[in-house]
């Protein structure tokens, strides 16, 4: 985790593992999503667990290998901003039509789209959200806390 | 302004300053002003609209919005008197900024918050809901406080901030109790509803006269009024804008809004009686011998409101209907003179009477509209503000001989200090030089002294507008005809007395004004601002206490945590039976397996506690988190156990990230070796607290038996939400709104950390 040179970083086996983990990663969240609502999981664990991933790959790559690896990290405050717009617009549009805040439909006891073991209903939105938020958010944490001081102090 | 005179008395002429570019900010806040003049007044004339949509209908909430006649007035003063002045300021903040040189891009600092507080003002005007009224009070208190303290790098303009927000926010919580008191006791806080449903009693006494206290304070009545003189360290377009026509009359806006309610209790309408008799006189009095300009405004604003609360407080058709057309008259009145003392300030550099005069002869247009607009005050024919007066002396009668004799010397004050005002400032031998005039500077003045001469001789519209709004205040039809008799009714003999002894006050200007600043020096060694300020040192020296207490070491931060809570649940522990709460049950099954772990992250705990060295602190902590969570996945909780695995993970990096970022030595020895035995055993006695309050919680809560509780609802209504996983659907859709504050907390903790790590920037 020390920013920094190449000779600190640690060796090949943690470097191509880091690489390797990232994909099956965002499939395992993608997982606990989808199967969040009917079982065990939710879009903040697999938030954390893509987040994880990243994480290991700044461990394995330093700050700059992994940015540079994956330059779609850089991305990460909008998705955070983007998730979070999602979650609260999921959580007020009902507003709209008069309900409480946080109404989901369909309905309770009314009929489900089912895609798979996916049911499509706007609880999932509001899930999608959080997991979008909580990598973006945690990404940024780890971005910040592998600058060197010299740039990042004032 | 006494800085930005000196400023000026140094280089008077002050033709050296450099132009500032035009100020479209201050236009556009203008713009909005007028459209929304334009569409209360489409609105008055189309009969009024209202507006209800749903907010928090399980707790019968409603944006709830009626352009009534109480509303329509208000809101034609908020926007009509916000379009002048904010006209006015455009000129008058570019001439401020450049005094103080500051860049322009300071009036991002002002407009936003000048066209918030005329947006929060016509809110408050049409709100029909006692919450919403609160928002939009507060909302305008808080508007108020940067307004005040535009001029941040002076002192006083930032204590007098801190003192308005103070003031009227604090009293603006007896709002809110009241509002609660009156949801209790009748289940809504629509307004409307509860002017049909409540009858007289103790909670409607005591309800009202929490609103009354509210109301009261942000109208700067005594003994709460000591913010406004101080709040005119505020640019002069603030002053004329709140401190006239907006912030002050939010105040007698609640009263008149909840007047059907007040009206149930003799008592609160007498206490209202009173606080606007000791506003007129002690406002009044204080101003005759006020030297700087806004102050003896600001006095006299005490004083005029004082009017008001008298004749909310006298009550019925005669009272409500005069008080809301005191309110019109005033503001259009007050702003103007305002406005004057801002010009006279700007054009000659000097804000007090004493160094001023003669000024008629330089700037007549002003004189003579500045003229116009005192003379409303003081209730001369011709102006609109006769007939204020015409109508709060036939409320006066009403009430009996004392209001009567308290309306006459009423009058006789005000006509004293706004006659002196204005003979000071434009009579008189000339004191100081007159340097470049911005007619933009004059020109709203000159047309509210326009709208004061033609209300003065065609009432109606005016007389209309108030009629409608004290018909609201009286929840029964009022009906105003103001109109001059040219006969010896008793009207007539009141304000004819007024103007004499007025004019008594006058001729004996200089025994008035040194008793009037006697009294004003008694009252600022004994009165109320004194508290205020005893109150507010004595508050801050013990926080300062605590804090400092606290933040000495990390011992005693953690300290600070611990002990309040352990005490706290001690009481809570002492105060609740507990005969039968404690039960130890049986170990069985998936049990022997949990007990190993739980062992396993006691020896873990001990270790971080014994630990000197950095890593194995962290890898110990990691070993305590992923033995409770493996108790989580045995106890039926996988979706827990699944969160408290990847977050320890999480945590554990963060912290071995943090690690690599600190110095290579050791933390040394504990501070609490350091501080010797003593200390040790206060952190022992502190952790055994907090361990024994949460053992004894935690414990009360397993020997609860299962099936009562929330979670068995919770696990009841799971499959109706389409859902299988009862943490998930709790999470997204029982306590969804918890969650969204969560995560938006989640993001704000983010920006803080940028902002403490990187100055702000995310990435």
């Amino acid at each position: 985790m020390t920013p920094g040179s190449a000779d600190q970083l640690p060796d090949a086996i943690v470097r191509v593992v880091a690489r390797l983990l990232l994909g099956p990663s965002v499939i395992v969240a993608a997982g606990l999503i989808v199967k969040g609502y009917a079982e065990v999981g939710d879009g903040f664990g697999a938030g954390v667990i893509v987040a994880l991933a990243i994480g290991l790959t700044y461990v394995a790559l330093g700050r700059e290998g992994a940015e540079a690896a994956l330059p779609v990290l850089r991305h990460a405050p909008k998705v955070a901003v983007g998730g979070l717009l999602l979650a609260l617009a999921t959580g007020f549009v009902p507003l709209v039509s008069g309900n409480p805040p946080v109404t989901h439909s369909p309905a309770p006891g009314a009929d489900v789209t089912k895609v798979g073991q996916l049911e499509l209903i706007t609880a999932v939105l509001l899930d999608v959200g959080i997991f979008l938020l909580v990598v973006g958010v945690l990404t940024v944490l780890l971005h910040q806390l592998a600058l060197p001081d010299d740039e990042a102090g004032p | 302004m006494v800085e930005a005179s000196r400023d000026r008395a140094e280089s008077p002429g002050n033709s050296a300053h450099r132009a500032l570019s035009p100020d479209w900010q201050g236009w556009a806040a203008c713009a909005v002003a007028v459209s929304g003049f334009v569409l209360c007044l489409v609105g008055r004339l189309a009969g009024g609209w209202s507006v209800s949509l749903p907010w928090a209908p399980s707790r019968g909430l409603r944006l709830d919005f009626a352009l009534d006649g109480l509303g329509a007035l208000y809101a034609l003063l908020a926007t009509g008197v916000g379009a002048l002045v904010f006209a006015y300021g455009t000129a008058y903040l570019s001439l401020h900024l450049a005094h103080e040189r500051r860049p322009a891009a300071e009036r991002w600092r002002f407009w936003p918050w000048m066209a918030l507080f005329a947006v929060a003002m016509v809110g408050l005007a049409t709100a029909q809901d006692l919450i919403l009224l609160f928002v939009f009070f507060d909302l305008t208190a808080v508007c108020s406080y940067f307004l005040i303290g535009f001029d941040r790098s002076r002192r006083e303009a930032r204590t007098a901030a801190l003192m308005a927000l103070l003031v009227t926010v604090v009293s603006a919580v007896a709002l809110l109790v009241a509002a609660v008191l009156l949801y209790a006791e009748y289940g809504t806080f629509s307004i409307p509803r509860l002017v049909a449903t409540v009858g007289a009693g103790t909670t409607t006494t005591v309800a009202g006269a929490l609103v009354a206290v509210a109301a009261l304070a942000k109208s700067a009545q005594v003994p709460l009024h000591f913010w406004l003189p101080r709040a005119m360290a505020a640019p002069t377009p603030v002053s004329a804008y709140l401190h006239s026509a907006a912030m002050v009359a939010a105040g007698v806006l609640v009263l008149g809004r909840v007047h059907p309610l007040l009206a149930r209790s003799e008592a609160v309408l007498s206490g209202l009686v009173v606080v606007g008799a000791a506003s007129i006189l002690v406002g009044g009095v204080l101003a005759l011998g006020q030297d700087v300009l806004k102050q003896v405004l600001a006095y006299s604003t005490i004083s005029q409101y004082g009017y008001v609360v008298v004749l909310y407080g006298i009550g019925g058709a005669a009272g409500n209907g005069a008080a809301a057309f005191y309110v019109l008259a005033h503001g259009a009145a007050k702003s103007a003179l305002f406005m004057t003392a801002g010009a006279v300030t700007m054009a000659t550099g000097e804000d007090r009477l004493s160094r001023l005069g003669g000024l008629a002869r330089r700037t007549p247009v002003l004189a003579a509209a500045a003229g116009v607009a005192a003379a409303s005050l003081a209730a001369l024919p011709l102006t609109v503000g006769f007939f204020k007066d015409e109508l709060f002396f036939t409320a006066a009668l009403d009430a009996g001989p004392l209001t009567t004799a308290l309306a006459v010397v009423a009058a006789a004050l005000t006509f004293g200090y706004i006659g002196r005002f204005w003979m000071l400032l434009f009579l008189g031998p000339a004191r100081a030089e007159v340097g470049g005039r911005s007619r933009l500077l004059v020109a709203p003045v000159v047309v509210l002294a326009g709208v004061a001469v033609v209300a003065g001789v065609v009432a109606a519209p005016f007389a209309g507008l108030a009629a409608a709004a004290g018909t609201v205040s009286n929840a029964a039809p009022v009906t105003l005809s103001p109109a001059y008799h040219l006969d010896a009714r008793p009207e007539n003999l009141m304000a004819l007395a007024a103007w004499l002894l007025g004019g008594l006050l006058l001729a004996a200007r200089a025994p008035v004004g040194w008793a009037s600043r006697g009294l004003a020096a008694a009252g600022a060694r004994l009165g109320p601002r004194r508290a205020y300020e005893a109150t507010l040192h004595g508050l801050a020296r013990v926080s300062a206490a605590l804090h400092d207490r606290e933040v000495r070491d990390l011992r005693t931060s953690i300290a600070a945590v611990l002990v309040p809570a352990g005490l706290l649940t001690a009481l809570a522990f002492a105060a609740t039976p507990t005969a039968g709460a404690y039960r130890v049950g049986t170990v069985s099954g998936a049990d022997w397996l949990v007990l190993p772990l739980l062992g396993l992250a006691v020896v873990a705990t001990l270790a971080i506690a014994w630990s000197r060295a950095r890593v194995a602190v962290v890898l110990a902590l990691s070993v305590v988190g992923f033995a409770l969570a493996a108790v989580y996945a045995l106890m039926g909780a996988p979706d827990v156990a699944l969160v408290a695995v990847v977050v320890e993970t999480m945590l554990s990096l963060v912290f071995l990230a943090i690690l690599a970022r600190l110095p290579r030595d050791g933390p040394g020895r504990p501070p609490a070796a350091a501080a010797g035995p003593s200390g040790r055993w206060r952190d022992l006695l502190a952790g055994g607290l907090a361990g024994l309050a949460v053992f004894a919680s935690v414990w009360g809560f397993l020997s609860q038996p299962a099936g009562t509780s929330v979670s068995a609802e919770q696990v009841r209504l799971t499959p109706g939400a389409h859902g299988g996983d009862v943490v998930t659907v709790i999470v997204a859709d029982f306590r969804g709104l918890d969650t969204l504050v969560e995560v938006t907390v989640l993001l704000a903790a983010v920006i803080g950390v940028a902002a403490l790590l990187r100055r702000g920037r995310l990435w």
